[in-house]
């Protein structure tokens, strides 16, 4: 019987301080400065959305400030998919008062990301989108998160979400000069893209909910390093795919910096890349 | 069936449900159905390979004993041999040898016309044929009585704590258990269930969140640099420590919930002095096996210092051999061979400057075990590629380059500094662990106070649930 106690004492403890930790973990996420605890916290409030996936970090936060006098929220993130993107704008609209703008890189449909919509868990109870796309997607996932409290926070957003608890995020970017032997071998690299039906609903949804806002809504494809971008297969495929859906253009600038020390390898414009690419945005009226 | 999975969990608890019902030979029945429901959940169509050895196997035990002619004897036991090396020849080797001659052949101009098989390879095959050779070979060495009970014999063929990959537990340790009456001890369940605990937490926890970052380095090593590629090589030399001991942790916990005593098969290995010591602390159960029944017949020590080397470097490179078909692990198999050879030369000169300059024991010890663990290292990087196929000497060889060219040898330059922190955490969590277990003997302490095991058990459970990679990820050591 002694151990029968001890065992059901262990099972209260385990229960406990499984809910406790996960209390104090949610507690400290939201008080991050990471874009999606700022994004659920009611401090995400700009004039500029920004979306992608890692290449929309390309979308350099502080010289867009800078330079237009504009408040931004950049709610890219490595691979996100436009499934995920498309929960985050229409719970960033739900939220806040529209932004003038919403800038949003279409190569972001090129995948889906279920390991990383599982990262999204611990924002799962302050959005129902979010909560239904990891039950639909991942249900072992959404019943474990159920069981476990602390399974929320393995992954790498809460990592980012601690890091930068203090720390602002909006200077996130690949800043480095890619390097010279991989620029030799640009030929021979290959990117499959994929169209993802699916994901080109998503990035409507999240076109007529914007616009639905008064939100003015600009599609681009960001530039791919010189010579790359005829590598990456079905980028017309896509961009045909997004203007049939969407009604609106994609303004294409797959090919518009030809330097090579503007990139940090052949997906990612570096920081000196983004302020090029930036000027070119506002040159031609996409951005304030 | 893996044990880092759901239906393992439910076997588990249906089958110990039972385990303690039932007694003598319904138990022997039990074990043998579970360990076949158990392996057959991976592929049943290889259960008539494991009854068939079983059966040969007692058969051949059963002549071997009953024979006092000892030609008849040793063609008995010779059988034994031949037929399990053929089956494993068969499945893990026949391509590899057929490609192999299809190489040389090729290289000497001509065009060879046979083509190889698409053959399937058994999870645990290298084990259970082990284990099971051991039983004839000890039964003729007189060793061992011989079993007469086939049911007993089977179900020690088929325990499932083991039957995948190992501890490869001999006949003479473990058959003599099957006959003992085991009553449930909460002593032995409690001691069982932390081991247990701790190989989930060092495979589930540890072990599969390095494998994204290795993967990603020996997939495409020139798009990393050099600090980048010496990390994911540290990482490997820990992901596959925590895969394999963590699998045999979870099996002598498992075994000894059940009321057997299965040998350790590692002993803290990346604190050995010596390449000697290191083998005697990594995957023991083989190193053991190789040395009583390959070293040792082959004369071991004995005849002077050329065959001592001959004889360590076959038995290093058939050890190589063993864990995969591919010439990257039978030179990983060399690397070690050639470890122990220069280890028999290097050592006095050493013990001479430690003696001549006096060095306090920490630096003697600290620079033999950052010696053993740097070149055990190296060696792992041709392990690690041994399972991309004809790439792996290629690929071995970019990551040796890519580390030794200091290129980019910064943190700023790593991708995925996340899972560099979570890695770099996570081993420190084994190692103090593991250091402070030679002082605390963390097993022992839960075991005198309940508070200790549901504090020791929780935190565990916690850790898994913070750094656990829950995608039921096979065991490295399955594919050998």
């Amino acid at each position: 019987m002694k151990h029968f106690i001890w065992y059901a004492a262990f099972l209260a403890l385990l229960f406990t301080g499984d809910r406790l930790a996960g209390w104090l973990l949610q507690r400290e996420t939201m008080a991050s400065q990471f874009r999606y605890s700022r994004l659920y916290s009611g401090r995400a409030g700009a004039d500029v959305l920004l979306v992608g996936n890692s290449r929309g970090l390309t979308f350099y936060a502080p010289y867009i400030e800078q330079s237009s006098g504009q408040s931004t929220c950049n709610l890219s993130y490595n691979g996100l998919p436009m499934d995920v993107a498309n929960a985050l704008i229409q719970d960033y609209l739900e939220h806040y008062p529209a932004p003038k703008t919403l800038l949003l890189d279409i190569t972001i449909c090129d995948r889906a990301n279920n390991e990383l919509l599982a990262g999204f868990a611990m924002y799962a109870p302050f959005s129902p989108r979010l909560s239904g796309l990891i039950r639909d997607s991942l249900p072992k996932m959404w019943g474990g998160n159920q069981f476990s409290h602390l399974t929320r926070f393995n992954n790498e957003i809460f990592q980012r979400a601690l890091f930068h608890r203090k720390k602002s995020d909006k200077d996130w970017l690949l800043d480095r000069v890619i390097p010279p032997k991989l620029v030799a071998e640009v030929a021979q690299q290959q990117y499959p893209l994929e169209v993802h039906p699916q994901l080109v609903t998503s990035l409507q949804a999240a076109v007529q909910a914007a616009q639905a806002k008064g939100v003015q809504v600009q599609l681009v494809i960001s530039p791919y390093f010189p010579g790359f971008a005829q590598n990456v297969t079905n980028l017309d495929a896509l961009k045909t795919a997004v203007e049939q859906a969407t009604g609106l253009p994609v303004h294409d600038y797959r090919q518009a910096l030809g330097d090579p020390g503007d990139f940090g390898d052949f997906m990612h414009p570096n920081r000196a890349g983004s302020i090029h690419y930036i000027d070119l945005l506002r040159k031609d009226g996409l951005l304030p | 069936m893996i044990f880092n999975s759901l239906p393992f969990l439910i076997f588990a608890a249906v089958f110990f449900l039972l385990y303690f019902q039932v007694r003598g030979r319904e138990r022997m029945w039990l074990i043998l159905l579970s360990g076949y429901f158990f392996y057959g959940w991976w592929d049943w169509r290889f259960l008539g390979l494991i009854a068939f050895t079983t059966v040969m196997d007692f058969t051949l035990g059963l002549y071997i004993d009953r024979s006092e002619n000892q030609k008849q004897r040793r063609t008995a036991v010779v059988a034994s041999i031949v037929m399990n090396l053929t089956f494993l020849g068969f499945f893990k080797y026949f391509n590899f040898f057929a490609d192999s001659l299809a190489t040389l052949v090729r290289s000497l101009g001509m065009e060879p016309s046979w083509t190889t098989l698409n053959i399937i390879l058994p999870v645990g095959i290298s084990f259970y044929t082990f284990q099971s050779l051991s039983y004839t070979v000890d039964v003729y060495r007189r060793k061992l009585p011989v079993e007469r009970d086939f049911i007993k014999f089977a179900a020690f063929v088929s325990l499932f704590p083991q039957l995948m990959a190992g501890p490869i537990v001999r006949a003479y340790d473990l058959l003599p258990q099957m006959s003992e009456d085991k009553k449930f001890e909460w002593r032995r369940w409690n001691s069982g269930l932390g081991r247990v605990l701790w190989g989930f937490f060092k495979k589930v926890a540890i072990a599969d969140s390095l494998a994204p970052f290795v993967d990603q380095i020996f997939t495409a090593p020139e798009t990393f640099g050099s600090l980048h590629l010496l990390i994911g090589v540290v990482f490997y030399s820990f992901q596959i420590y925590c895969d394999f001991s963590g699998y045999s942790d979870i099996a002598i916990g498992l075994a000894r919930m059940m009321g057997f005593r299965f040998p350790e098969n590692f002993r803290t290995p990346y604190f050995s002095r010596s390449f000697s010591e290191f083998w005697t602390r990594w995957h023991i159960s083989l190193s053991s096996w190789l040395r009583d029944y390959l070293y040792i017949p082959l004369g071991g020590n004995r005849h002077g210092v050329v065959k001592t080397y001959r004889n360590n470097m076959i038995t290093m490179l058939l050890g190589g051999l063993w864990h995969g078909a591919n010439w990257a692990f039978v030179f990983w198999g060399f690397l070690h061979g050639l470890y122990l050879i220069l280890q028999r030369l290097v050592s006095p000169i050493w013990r001479s400057v430690v003696r001549v300059m006096r060095l306090p024991k920490f630096v003697d010890d600290g620079v033999c075990i950052l010696a053993v663990y740097t070149l055990t290292l190296f060696a792992w990087i041709y392990f690690r590629a041994g399972s991309l196929g004809p790439a792996s000497f290629k690929v071995a060889n970019q990551v040796i380059m890519g580390i030794l060219s200091g290129e980019q040898f910064s943190f700023g330059a790593i991708i995925n500094k996340f899972q560099v922190l979570k890695g770099v955490l996570l081993i420190g969590i084994l190692l103090t662990v593991e250091i402070t277990n030679f002082r605390w003997h963390w097993n022992e302490r839960q075991l005198r106070h309940p508070a200790w095991r549901m504090a020791a058990f929780a935190a565990l459970l916690w850790l898994i649930a913070f750094f656990g990679t829950f995608g039921s990820n096979a065991f490295i050591y399955f594919q050998f």
